[in-house]
């Protein structure tokens, strides 16, 4: 069950990665955002289209140390990221 | 055998696995600070040389010089060994661990069972840390993973013997002696400067700011002369460079820009924020290029989205850069 940041980020990355192919109507929290198993389809390319737009939104940075590799894990990793960093 | 190591995790890995070992042995370093008394940022076109069929663009400096000139400049004693017999290398390893001593080590990617199967690569110099063994079980301190990692001898004896490009023939190094005192600011003055000559003053026309140019001119004709499917292809590969292999997205300028920040610190001189908050700004430039071109590999790119547009934002970093490395240099001067 998503929570409201979860169900935001949802509609954010369809925008952002401009999917147009069916996603399921319940995605799980602890989806794979990115790879083969991710339901919005997404691959590493569009994983910086989701740093971007995350910036953008949140004005939330995903960088270095903390790279991206480990906060686009999941829509929960993303949305708890974004919540401790959000300014 | 198994000394206790302080696991932190890094973006790239090399200027990860430099501030790692020099914070064991009482030196505490971050990653950017390593990176940028590495002199590790760079940009170089290289269209005659071929990583998997496609040009090499890189954005950071060579495998090995960043630990290299880190140690160099602060006059950090290390001690190296290449081997070409395996159960030379493994016993060598062995006895640094027996001693408690944790060793820096060159491997391939590919061989390493600890990375997920999609993430492995050929590629022949990731660097990590070996801090521990026990029975026929490494302990390892990756740098680009959150937490340790364990690995069969078996396997890391492939990963250090991988054939290919960059073999790293067994190639491990460790920290022998820290001096006492150690004045970062002289270290940090000479890297920055190599960092603006290599982008602004090399009159090569591969390398630095011209090599962007260079490379958005020839991305351009791409379509033309490549057929769009190539084209795609080569562009995908300039996007992954910059944003995945390690760099802390924007091509390394956002850890540079850390660097930068930390330099403001040790110099006692805020102008560098300055440069540093204007490089932070580059990097969101390069992103862009990265965010539209990332569409238009996807079939999907927008009006402002063509390779012409795409060159445009490459010519744009470039002119900034540009400025900025004249800028930051100029700094160093006074």
């Amino acid at each position: 069950m998503q929570d409201n940041l979860e169900k935001e980020l949802t509609e954010m990355l369809i925008e952002a990665c401009r999917v147009t192919d069916p996603i399921p109507a319940e995605i799980s929290p602890d989806a794979p955002l990115i790879g083969p198993d991710s339901p919005f389809d997404l691959d590493s390319l569009d994983a910086v289209e989701v740093v971007v737009a995350v910036q953008r939104k949140y004005n939330v940075r995903i960088e270095s140390s903390e790279s991206s590799r480990q906060v686009l894990q999941s829509l929960r990793t993303l949305a708890d990221y974004i919540r401790r960093h959000r300014e | 055998m198994t000394s206790n190591f302080n696991h932190r995790q890094s973006a790239h890995c090399e200027s990860g696995v430099t501030a790692n070992l020099l914070s064991h042995h009482g030196l505490t370093m971050s990653e950017a600070m390593a990176f940028g008394l590495g002199a590790g940022l760079l940009f170089g076109y290289f269209p005659f040389i071929r990583i998997n069929k496609l040009p090499l663009a890189t954005f950071r400096t060579a495998p090995g010089n960043i630990f290299k000139k880190v140690t160099g400049r602060l006059g950090i004693q290390v001690t190296r060994h290449a081997f070409s017999d395996q159960k030379r290398a493994m016993d060598e390893l062995d006895r640094c661990l027996a001693e408690g001593v944790p060793v820096g080590l060159q491997t391939g990617v590919y061989w390493l069972p600890y990375f997920p199967p999609a993430l492995r690569f050929h590629f022949n110099a990731h660097n990590l840390v070996v801090y521990g063994k026990e029975g026929e079980t490494y302990h390892i301190s990756d740098p680009v993973f959150g937490e340790t990692v364990t690995c069969a001898a078996a396997d890391l004896v492939r990963a250090r013997f991988a054939q290919g490009a960059l073999a790293p023939k067994g190639k491990m190094y460790r920290i022998s002696h820290i001096p006492s005192s150690i004045d970062h600011a002289p270290a940090i003055i000479k890297s920055i400067r190599e960092v603006c000559r290599v982008m602004v003053k090399v009159p090569f026309p591969l390398l630095g700011t011209r090599g962007i140019r260079y490379m958005a001119g020839q991305m351009e004709k791409w379509p033309a002369r490549l057929g769009e499917r190539m084209a795609i292809l080569y562009l995908g590969h300039i996007i992954r460079m910059q944003e995945e292999i390690g760099t802390g997205g924007g091509g390394f300028r956002f850890i540079y820009a850390a660097f930068l920040q930390e330099a403001a610190e040790v110099l006692g001189d805020r102008r560098y924020l300055d440069i540093s908050a204007r490089l932070t700004s580059i990097g969101d430039r390069w992103r862009d290029f990265a965010v539209a071109g990332a569409q238009h590999c996807k079939g999907r790119a927008a009006e402002g989205e063509s390779f012409a547009d795409l060159s445009r934002i490459l010519r744009d970093c470039a002119d900034k850069e540009t400025l900025l490395f004249h800028d930051l240099y100029a700094l160093t001067k006074n």
